[in-house]
């Protein structure tokens, strides 16, 4: 082991990689860290500005139905502490929405115009750099292992001296392999160590790396034998790549996409856009009617004040109804969201290179799991709200800003 | 015992037949010289009976191992000189026969190395540079150095003398016989008559697969060259 640990030292090219490898994976966790720290100052800041908003909003009100109307909320999904190895979901899907009273799904989904979909290959990250790039390391430091040697007219000098020709093949890969497993993994502990990452995860994380190594290590060792000449090797594995990074995960995505279509975005906003909108002309049963079935406790609220004038209260019943009336196909949409999540699940098992990036982001807590389960927190929030409000206005309690601002519910995303 | 045993050995590459059934046996302590033009299958004859080619029929053992059979025992009984052989061009002479002979499970000290490359006339000034400034000669000579090193009993020597100059050449004949007087029992191929029959005490003449000739040295006396010549060249005009 120290012969070979000695003599790999001695090989230049395992230094061009190794280094190349550490420096992908520095890069990658420096700009991960980056866009964590910036979306928790985001955060932080839309925190801060969010309570003093709407101190000041709610002291401008003269009732519940405007404070309700002129009110907004931050809700946000808190990157985890792991989330600068594998950005993930966080980079297509919202994890902030400012919200308000008013019916929800159109909020939610409004931000889905700007859903990129360049999201193929994914953001710069150690996911990214231990998913695609580090196959292609183990393939440059292992492509010519053994046919370099029959080249240059060694192979059967060593295969002659050596007690065990296969031994001293595989103490050679796996010194190098192990080098690679080290120069990718100091920068993630690093970065770990300074987010302050679970051990637990970090240890999980760097098994995972290590173990999707030696599964490349195994193919090349497999796939590039003594008997073919360096550049056929090299093709051979650069096709393996290609096909295992690249072509699989694509036509797997293609598939399932077309297996389990995803209702639009936009469809949603325009179905509860319209629902609302209509709600102005329809007699107030119309909209009572849906919503009471929703709220029974409010049907003795109901009653109107003023016959000519205008209600907050049936404003708020009718955009609870917009909601309820874009719900089938907000749901369609989070089941074939969860559904198409579950296939790739599945199939990622016949593509290592998914399999790696997905396992990243479950570990970092951005992967689309936790893009449905912000969702629905945020659901949840604006239930709580609803509830708060609804109080108020079907009870016709007198406005008081002090007390609006000391009880108003607000999120707190503590619970994941 | 017999170093080595090859009975009717037939042995094919890339689909012909390349060793059509040869037989012959090296003595312990002795040297066999084996003859023969490009392509009789000299080669083909050392890497059969280092395990790399498998024959077709017949047999080979190395000190009654078998070598299609115990492929790893028969290896760490023979040191081999490959035809050209090429070591690590990035590294020195000593580091060079460092690794190779660690490899192969032997250390050894400086004063081993520098005693070896002093008996292949290896320039004292020459063997911690990389050897990939060495001449063609020079890198014989380490190679050379590193079968000597190895302290096997078996020595499987192709092509030693290639590259090297005439007094390389004569220094080299007086290690073959020195190791011979130590009791290693070698079997070196060359195109050398002269030099086959300094150092041989017997020497076969391989053509296009088949032994043509043998000749064995009278005691205490060298092989006629101008016999091996005579014969040498009258099969390879025929
Ligand atoms: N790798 C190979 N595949 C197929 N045939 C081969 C291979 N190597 C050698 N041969 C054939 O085997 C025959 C014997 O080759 P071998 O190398 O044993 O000759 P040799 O006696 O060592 O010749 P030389 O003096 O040129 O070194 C030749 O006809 C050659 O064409
Ligand atoms: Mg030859």
């Amino acid at each position: 082991m120290m012969r070979e640990f000695k003599f790999m030292l001695r090989d230049k090219a395992v230094w061009v990689w190794l280094s190349l490898a550490f420096v992908f994976s520095l890069a990658a966790v420096s700009l991960g860290l980056n866009e964590v720290s910036q979306q928790n100052a985001e955060i932080a800041e839309l925190k801060q500005l969010d309570r003093a908003e709407r101190r000041t909003n709610l002291a401008a009100q003269a009732d519940w139905g405007s404070a309700a109307y002129y009110t907004f909320h931050i809700t946000y999904d808190p990157p985890s502490d792991f989330a600068y190895a594998a950005i993930g979901q966080r980079d297509v899907s919202p994890w902030k929405h400012r919200i308000r009273m008013l019916a929800l799904e159109g909020q939610i989904y409004e931000t889905d115009a700007n859903n990129p979909d360049f999201a193929l290959v994914g953001r710069f990250d150690f996911a990214f750099v231990a998913s695609l790039i580090a196959p292609l390391l183990v393939v440059l430091l292992l492509f010519d292992l053994r046919s370099g040697e029959q080249v240059a007219g060694r192979l059967r000098l060593i295969e002659a001296s050596a007690a065990s020709g296969a031994k001293l093949w595989w103490s050679r890969a796996g010194l190098r392999v192990s080098a690679l497993a080290v120069a990718l993994c100091v920068p993630l502990i690093a970065g770990g160590l300074v987010s302050g990452a679970p051990i637990l995860t970090l240890a999980f994380c760097v098994g995972a790396v290590c173990v999707y190594l030696a599964f490349w290590t195994m193919l090349t060792l497999l796939l590039a034998p003594a008997t073919r000449t360096g550049a056929y090797n090299l093709t051979t594995m650069l096709g393996t790549w290609l096909l295992l990074c690249a072509v699989v995960p694509a036509i797997l995505t293609q598939l399932i996409e077309r297996v389990v279509p995803l209702p639009d975005g936009g469809e949603i906003v325009l179905a509860q856009r319209e629902a609302v909108n209509d709600a102005w002309d329809l007699p107030r049963e119309a909209t009572y009617e849906p919503f009471l079935q929703r709220y029974p406790q409010w049907a003795d609220h109901t009653a109107w004040n003023d016959e000519d004038g205008f209600e907050w209260k049936w404003y708020y019943a009718f955009q609870q109804v917009g909601d309820q009336t874009a719900e089938p196909l907000s749901q369609s949409y989070r089941v074939g969201q969860a559904r198409r999540d579950e296939l790739a699940r599945w199939s990622s098992l016949i593509s290592p290179a998914t399999l790696m990036q997905r396992t990243m982001e479950r570990l970092a807590g951005t992967d689309m799991q936790a893009a449905i389960d912000y969702e629905q927190d945020v659901r949840q929030f604006h239930g709580v709200l609803r509830d708060w409000y609804y109080a108020r206005l079907f009870k016709a309690e007198v406005f008081d800003a002090d007390v609006a601002i000391e009880t108003i519910p607000t999120f707190d995303p503590v619970g994941r | 015992m017999t170093a080595i045993v090859v009975q009717d050995l037939r042995v094919s590459r890339g689909g012909t037949e390349v060793l059509k059934g040869i037989s012959f046996s090296v003595d312990p302590g002795s040297v066999y010289a084996l003859l023969g033009g490009n392509g009789a299958g000299k080669s083909t004859t050392l890497l059969t009976l280092l395990g790399f080619l498998t024959p077709d029929s017949g047999s080979a053992s190395v000190l009654d191992n078998d070598v299609t059979q115990c492929v790893s025992r028969v290896r760490q009984q023979i040191a081999y000189l490959p035809e050209a052989a090429t070591l690590y061009p990035h590294l020195n002479a000593y580091e060079n026969l460092e690794y190779f002979l660690d490899l192969a499970g032997r250390k050894t000290t400086q004063l081993e190395l520098d005693q070896a490359l002093d008996e292949v006339g290896l320039q004292l000034e020459s063997r911690s540079r990389h050897m990939e400034d060495y001449s063609k000669g020079m890198r014989q000579k380490v190679a050379i150095s590193l079968a000597i090193l190895r302290e096997t009993p078996v020595l499987l020597l192709d092509e030693p003398t290639s590259g090297l100059d005439p007094v390389a050449i004569d220094e080299f004949n007086a290690l073959v016989r020195n190791l011979a007087g130590l009791g290693k029992s070698i079997l070196m191929v060359t195109h050398d008559v002269y030099g086959a029959c300094q150092v041989a005490n017997r020497i076969g003449l391989l053509r296009r697969g088949q032994l043509v000739g043998s000749f064995d040295a009278p005691a205490g006396e060298r092989i006629e060259t101008d016999r091996v010549h005579a014969t040498f060249a009258e099969r390879a005009t025929a």
